[in-house]
């Protein structure tokens, strides 16, 4: 297939660093500035770096499965796109599904299809760009105006206004574990285990009052939940 | 005098997002645009015009609801970044939220949004460093990655995570918890459906929940 050779072009490995490094930059910005602001807010430095390593080291498992999503898709759209979609916004399910219509709209069968050219690429490409940019368009013109919106709430009445943001929180989570908890399979149970290991760590946190236990918490219960999946799905699997 | 600072950091934070959005967009058209400019290889209009349409009847709403339903716990800064970084739910969200608890202060509160915007920062840094090196590696990594061994792990990654999650929020919120999870787990026994769905679901009859649970005074707030 030549389109690969447009696919893993040197052109589209040096825009891909190019935008590496703007996602780098922009990060280390807000960075910046939110510790200044931090700071200026008499937030103790300590609290700052805490929140560094704790999420710096939460990122790293999750950050493996968007790994094998470019490994997965590199085949048919090459490495660097892939590497560019998947370091920006768009998740791997996301990706993958936006590529598809890319293909279905040109009359194929989809991204596995052998008709799957140059055109197609490229077609895929636009598709894959635009279909993903509503929520940071939204944010470029309408978020101050709303962050201002729910300010105002906020001012009206405090504790409403931190329900309010609770309660949305809540449904969110509400919707992540949906999926998984109606499936009665290995999900399940990895689900039910690592939350059960969380109140545990909860427990443990409370009665040591090792409060810095806390920003370990989460990646502590997930990391056990993935290896109790191995071990759920040797067992029943 | 605390009151302009505080204001003044926000239209600094909306100006830099504004800005770093702005080259964002530019950057991710520049993408498709310099491949076609430079092999030649535009796209049909008709087959174009069909994928853009298809995409973005699901989601041009999508991103509607997601940026409505994460920029209120996330706050600008956070939200400025994770609308250019992505990976929201299997990463962000629960690593700032969790970062919010861990540090004593609330979404939606200058502090919060500080710590938010901080917790983003580092967690794209970290995952933007970890695509890159994998990218270099991709050849010895690859059967790490991919080794039968370890697949159970990685197709589990997500009920892990939100198992975990939703304990330690349900635990500590379960008043206002009952009624968007029971909802939403009665929907989901009798409907095969996408989380985004649910969300769409979810968020409303959550907070109406909560609106009548706080009229009523069986919860204060404040908390």
């Amino acid at each position: 297939m030549p389109y690969l050779s447009i696919a893993n072009s040197t052109l589209l490995y040096a825009i891909g660093g190019i935008i590496i490094v703007f996602v780098l930059v922009q990060s280390c910005l807000f960075l910046r500035k939110a510790w200044k602001q931090g700071a200026a807010l008499g937030m103790e430095k300590k609290k700052l770096i805490d929140t560094v390593r704790a999420s710096a080291t939460f990122s790293i498992v999750p950050s493996i499965p968007i790994l094998l999503g470019l490994i997965a898709m590199a085949p048919v759209l090459g490495i660097p796109f892939p590497w560019i979609r998947l370091s920006i916004i768009g998740s791997v399910s996301y990706e993958l599904i936006a590529a598809g219509m890319g293909a279905e709209a040109l009359g194929l069968e989809g991204l596995s299809d052998p008709g799957f050219d140059a055109l197609a690429f490229s077609n895929t490409m636009w598709i894959m760009t635009i279909g993903i940019i509503w929520g940071l368009v939204f944010c470029v013109f309408f978020l101050k105006p709303y962050q201002r919106r729910l300010q105002k709430v906020r001012q009206r009445d405090a504790a409403w206004g931190e329900l309010l943001i609770m309660a949305l929180f809540l449904g969110l989570i509400a919707s992540f574990l949906g999926p998984f908890v109606t499936t009665f399979g290995i999900d399940t149970l990895t689900l039910v285990s690592s939350a059960l290991i969380m109140l545990l760590v909860g427990l443990v946190i409370r009665v040591t009052k090792a409060k810095w236990l806390t920003n370990f918490a989460l990646s502590i219960s997930m990391i056990a939940g993935m290896a109790l999946a191995v071990l759920y799905t040797h067992l029943w699997g | 005098m605390k009151k302009g600072t505080v204001i003044s950091y926000e239209d600094q934070i909306h100006r830099l997002g504004r800005i770093t959005g702005i080259a964002a967009l530019l950057l991710l058209f520049a993408v498709p645009t310099a491949v076609c400019v430079y092999f030649d290889i535009w796209p049909p209009l008709q087959g174009f015009l069909k994928g853009l349409g298809m995409v973005c009847m699901i989601y041009l709403p999508v991103g509607l609801a997601e940026a409505l339903t994460y920029t209120p716990l996330l706050g600008s800064g956070g939200s400025y970044l994770v609308f250019v970084t992505g990976n929201l739910t299997n990463l962000k969200i629960p690593c700032a939220t969790m970062a919010m608890d861990a540090a004593g202060v609330k979404p939606g509160t200058e502090e919060g949004d500080v710590i938010s915007t901080i917790a983003i920062a580092a967690s794209s840094i970290v995952t933007t460093l970890i695509v890159l090196v994998g990218v270099l590696a991709i050849v010895p990594l690859r059967p790490v990655l991919e080794s039968p061994a370890l697949r159970p792990a990685f197709d589990n990654i997500l009920p892990a995570l939100f198992g975990g999650l939703g304990a330690y929020w349900i635990s500590k919120q379960w008043k206002l918890a009952l009624i968007p999870l029971a909802v939403v787990i009665l929907v989901s026994i009798f409907l095969d459906l996408d989380m985004f769905v649910l969300m769409v679901i979810g968020v409303p009859i959550s907070i109406l929940a909560a609106r009548l649970m706080y009229r009523s005074g069986w919860i204060k707030g404040g908390e």
